[in-house]
């Protein structure tokens, strides 16, 4: 077992005070709190913060890890506490502490292993909640069909703890949105004892579509036309999710216009969102010489200023 | 075919390791999470991310010794974070495809 010496973890000098300890804490906690840095690694950091905190905040504690560090901290290598070692500032001692965290076999051995309150132990222990991100297809979200989900997860089998795989069937809800999370109970961890089982939490991501857009329950898609269809108007075919449907787009249609299209958005709890057509006209890549005599003739007969309000 | 449960009442929250009655009692004062139904206490029901937030709520909370009325500061801002990140990433596909050809 490695030593740890929690004050260089902490990054303060052995004599520190109380007050220097906690203000060390705090600032490697928030900088590698899980819930405030999502990189890789903090989270381990956080742990190692969390348990050099937990050894030094409290005075008995702090003294007989200094005892400890005195007795084994400068052999390098590996530790083991004396022989008859027993904390009394640990679990045995008069407050019967209750750590919360999960800490390093270093810090068991010296404080004690984690113990449950009489709640826990009695009944046994929750397993743990577990949450995966979970891709849904924009085309899954308006079937029918249940989708596959694959974790893996940590259960006890024959008192030991392992990884295993698991496989579920999930029924999509209808109108679930992106970010949302669901739940699907005694899916998580297996519990201890007769603890139940934890939960599993899938957090709901819709995969980006190659042509529709999600806003809320509606859809959008971005329709190109060339200029002369939103001049004269024209007849369409669009797709959408389940189908291909016909559009009319009016004649002196503007770009930046959103037709709508009734019912063929997203599954709504009580029925369909919208299907918005975005207009969005495009000029032909390339002009011959009798397109752009027409051109040429069109911006002679047209009365039209695109940068009026720039005038006034 | 798994049950797919959308809610989670009180009674089970408390059987959380981390939660209690006091801590979401705590959690909801302070508008951090809000119960979908339940007039009272006991009959609270949350839907699931609220529980999300209110475990990440719980943990800022006891982890970093901050405050309530920080914690809800925090959880506050991260929402509005997680949501400005998705209008981001909404806006940008969008963009995108009124400026590619």
């Amino acid at each position: 077992m490695e030593f740890k010496d929690y004050y260089q973890i902490l990054g303060v000098q052995p004599d520190a005070d109380d007050k220097a300890i906690k203000t060390a804490y705090r600032k490697l906690a928030r900088k590698y709190h899980p819930d405030m840095n999502p990189d890789e690694g903090a989270e381990e950091k956080f742990k190692e913060v969390a348990e050099a905190y937990e050894a030094l905040k409290d005075a008995g504690r702090r003294a007989e890890y200094d005892e400890l560090r005195r007795y084994g901290g400068r052999a390098g290598g590996g530790f083991e506490p004396p022989p008859g070692w027993q904390s009394s500032a640990g679990f045995g001692g008069a407050g019967g502490q209750h750590f919360e965290g999960d800490f390093s076999d270093f810090f068991n051995s010296i404080f004690g292993g984690p113990g449950g309150d009489g709640h826990h132990s009695r009944s046994g222990r929750r397993g743990q909640d577990a949450e995966i991100e979970m891709p849904i297809f924009l085309e899954e979200t308006v079937s029918e069909t249940s989708k596959l989900v694959e974790y893996r997860i940590p259960v006890i089998e024959n008192g030991q703890m392992k990884e295993v795989k698991k496989s579920l069937k999930v029924k999509i809800p209808p109108g679930v949105q992106d970010g949302e999370r669901i739940r699907l109970k005694g899916q998580g961890g297996s519990g201890m004892g007769e603890g139940p089982s934890g939960d599993l939490y899938l957090h709901i991501r819709l995969v980006p579509h190659p042509l529709f857009d999600v806003e809320g329950h509606n859809l959008v898609l971005t329709v190109p036309l060339a200029p002369w269809e939103a001049a004269l108007g024209t007849k369409i075919t669009v797709p959408t999710l389940t189908g291909k449907i016909n559009l009319t787009i009016a004649p002196n249609s503007q770009a930046g216009q959103r037709l709508r299209i009734k019912g063929k958005g997203l599954s709504t709890k009580t029925g369909r969102g919208d299907l918005f057509a975005l207009l969005k006209v495009v000029m032909p890549p390339s002009t011959n010489s009798k397109t752009t005599a027409l051109w040429q003739s069109l911006s002679e007969e047209a009365d039209f200023d695109p940068r009026a309000q720039w005038s006034n | 075919m798994t049950e797919l449960v959308l809610s989670v009442s009180l009674h089970e929250l408390c059987q959380y390791d981390e939660l209690d009655e006091q801590l979401i009692v705590e959690v909801v004062d302070h508008g951090i999470a809000q119960p979908v139904a339940g007039r009272n206490t006991v009959d609270w029901v949350f839907d699931a991310t609220s529980v999300h937030w209110m475990k990440k709520a719980v943990r800022l909370h006891t982890d970093l010794e901050i405050d309530w009325v920080a914690v809800a500061m925090v959880i506050d801002l991260l929402r509005r974070n997680e949501a400005l990140e998705r209008r981001n990433r909404h806006f940008e596909h969008q963009l995108k495809r009124f400026l590619d050809q």
